[in-house]
């Protein structure tokens, strides 16, 4: 049985890993060595010029600033909104509630596309077209967060929460204290899913930028493609990888958190 | 617990943001095709591109000596997206939306739409009052873009068809190595040896349906005499037509054809003899190709090849000054110098009369005959696009689908047909004949 154990666990690395590997050994090489048949496994000879390639025909530079703001901006503001809302709908007793909760499920429902082309008519005639304001603003609300971290909230267990308002904690002392610090995986793995869903954003932040002053990295690298032309796709992984890196980074930094986390906000017996 | 006002509060603010998310109301919408005057602009000419044959440096180029020569009309340039589509949805998004370029790019697949739904303006007008001579450009070029006696475009990057081949392996297969197969017949007798000599690989490859298969096999379905449509009325299920379907399906089963999303890479590393490309892949075929090799015409009779390509729009929902300014801009990028800058940087084709007479001109094609080769066969072998690919809204996609079950998918041929036939008549009825 282990065996068998052992091979699935082979089989999923492999079917995750060897794409990747691709991506970063085809950003090493040559047009010519890309498309050899049979394909090699190692980069004959080794290109690294593909990767200077880029930094001069892309203004990769300004890409990577802008996907920087845009997603953290984003991820800020929607695990914000998402956090608090919750807390509300979880542990705040108002009229409507549960309808008010069902509304925001719906807009859960709705897929972007549908929507695009009115916020698209909104964002013109605020004239934010071409701006990070424009890009940022309607990816900003998303009830996805709201419906997750609620859903973890009420899982909570109420002793504590009743222990916390005998001792006297305000309701938003409460969300810092107490609350928070139990439900660190959730909010973790809430904003790792908003960073990288963010960072890959293409659909509406290229129809909103117009000019490399806002383009994010998925749409400036497009530029690397070419229509009726020949595309060489090495510089095109290059830049791949170049994308990968940094959300890379960041979900390695986060992931560790999320372990301790799981720990953290025990009750202790 | 004063809070828990505030938090409400802030519970509705989240709502809100959401709302702007989720459901914008269309109120704002749909105002920019009816608006009286049309939009006024901010003084700059914007150009949205999505840089055909790779073309940005040149487009940039062209740019700035306009704008050495306009101080006060500047021209910003705009990437409109990563291929013609894409330019497209971004169009369209802003033909909802407001805010309207001066200048797009429209494929020979997009302009029609455009135009029928009057999202971009007459031209011929605006030509008169700007004082541009519009017989001066190619006439079957110019004329692509006539509809009901009206031009709704002007050539820009305008291509045809052309046959790439590998000299080498055409000496090696005991071919001539200085011209292709006069007919899709002589092709399919030339394959097996071609096939041999190059190590079992295709003779010619083909890209896929998403990559405009269906706009290379237009010509090969008129030597055999059928077509897509004739005018508005589909021919799929005509048997020529069927017959030139069942001749792809046969040389794509036998190895002879090989089709690819990227086929120019596999050309240029030697993975075929032949290549069915258009000719704005010459630029960077030239650069990139390790072989000597030559272009063709497509296979006879004649015509045997379409032409295709973009050219230049001008949105209709903007004031008549910025029209009138964007003609003027569209014929500065198109005058003969200009043209010809364009050309000889990506391979598509001068679009002026007087193009290939400027002395340049001539020692440049003289110095390329490969770049001659589309220029020549525009007179002699080509014929405009039928309507069921280019007129009829998602006629090339749908076509190209079709073209892809019946290679790479194995289907039969004449079911395939029989439902284009069936679907583009459909489409026919619904979105194009209420408004003829």
């Amino acid at each position: 049985m282990k065996v068998i154990g052992y091979l699935g666990l082979a089989l999923v690395v492999a079917m995750i890993l060897v794409p990747v590997y691709f991506i970063v050994v085809t950003s090493l090489k040559t047009q010519p060595d890309i498309y050899s048949d049979p394909l090699t496994w190692i980069p004959n000879p080794l290109q690294p010029g593909n990767y200077s390639y880029v930094m001069e025909t892309v203004n990769f530079g300004t890409y990577l600033r802008n996907s920087i703001i845009i997603t953290v901006i984003l991820t800020v503001v929607q695990v914000a909104l998402g956090v608090m809302s919750a807390y509300a709908f979880a542990f705040l007793r108002f009229p409507f509630r549960n309808a008010l909760f069902l509304v925001v499920v719906a807009a859960l429902m709705v897929p972007n596309q549908i929507t695009i082309i009115s916020n698209y008519a909104l964002v013109a005639s605020l004239g934010w077209r071409n701006t990070f304001v424009g890009i940022i603003v309607p990816l900003a609300g998303v009830a996805f967060g709201a419906f997750l971290m609620r859903n973890h909230f009420l899982s909570l267990p109420k002793e504590i929460m009743e222990a916390a308002r005998m001792d006297g904690t305000s309701f938003l002392r409460t969300l810092w204290r107490v609350v928070l610090p139990m439900s660190w995986p959730t909010v973790v793995a809430f904003t790792l899913i908003t960073l990288v869903n963010e960072w890959n954003q293409y659909l509406w932040p290229f129809l909103i930028a117009d000019t490399d002053v806002v383009t994010p990295l998925p749409v400036g690298l497009t530029r690397l493609q070419q229509n009726e032309g020949l595309t060489n796709w090495g510089p095109v992984m290059a830049g791949t990888v170049l994308t990968t890196v940094p959300i890379l980074i960041v979900y390695l930094i986060l992931q560790k958190r999320m372990i301790k986390g799981l720990t953290a906000g025990a009750v202790k017996g | 617990m004063i809070s828990r006002r505030n938090l409400l509060g802030l519970a509705g603010a989240g709502l809100a943001a959401t709302a702007i998310a989720g459901c914008t109301g269309g109120s704002t919408g749909g105002a920019a095709a009816s608006s009286g005057g049309g939009q006024k602009g901010s003084g700059t000419i914007q150009w949205w591109s999505n840089h055909p044959g790779s073309s940005k440096e040149v487009e940039q180029k062209i740019i700035d000596a306009w704008n050495a020569e306009n101080p006060n009309l500047p021209v910003q340039l705009v990437d409109g997206g990563a291929n013609y589509e894409e330019l497209g949805q971004k169009f369209n998004a802003a033909l909802a939306g407001g805010d309207l370029p001066d200048v797009i790019v429209a494929s020979d697949v997009t302009w029609f739409n455009f135009a029928l739904n009057e999202a971009t303006a007459p031209l011929d007008d605006l030509w008169k009052e700007a004082g541009v001579d519009a017989s001066s450009y190619v006439d079957t070029l110019r004329e692509d873009y006539a509809y009901d006696g009206k031009h709704y475009g002007v050539p820009f990057a305008r291509s045809t068809t052309l046959m790439y081949w590998n000299q080498d392996i055409l000496a090696k297969a005991g071919l001539a190595a200085d011209k292709g197969p006069q007919s899709w017949a002589e092709f399919a007798e030339w394959a097996p040896k071609l096939v041999e000599a190059n190590g079992g690989k295709p003779a010619l490859m083909v890209p896929d349906g998403s990559n405009y298969l269906d706009w290379y096999f237009q010509g090969m379905i008129w030597t055999f005499g059928g077509s897509y449509s004739k005018e508005w009325t589909p021919n799929f299920t005509d048997p020529k037509s069927i017959e030139a379907g069942t001749f792809l399906a046969e040389q794509f089963k036998a190895g002879h054809i090989g089709i690819a999303k990227d086929a120019n890479n596999t050309f240029g590393i030697g993975g075929s003899a032949g290549l069915l490309q258009s000719t704005g892949s010459l630029g960077g075929l030239t650069k990139a190709a390790q072989f000597p090799f030559i272009t063709t015409y497509l296979p006879g009779p004649k015509p045997g090849a379409c032409t295709g390509g973009a050219g230049l729009a001008i949105p209709n929902g903007i004031s008549d000054e910025r029209k009138l300014n964007a003609t003027k801009f569209i014929d500065f990028v198109t005058n003969t110098k200009n043209t010809i800058t364009f050309t000889q940087a990506t391979g598509y084709m001068p679009v002026r009369k007087d193009a290939v007479d400027d002395p340049e001109e001539k020692a440049y094609l003289e110095k390329t005959p490969n770049a001659m080769t589309a220029i020549k066969q525009l007179a002699e072998n080509t014929a405009p696009q039928d309507y069921a690919r280019v007129f009829i809204p998602g006629g090339g996609a749908r076509i190209g689908g079709g073209l892809d079950k019946i290679t790479i998918g194995g289907q039969d041929v004449e079911q395939v047909f029989e439902q284009l036939q069936s679907e583009t008549a459909t489409v026919y009825k619904r979105d194009i004949e209420p408004l003829l």
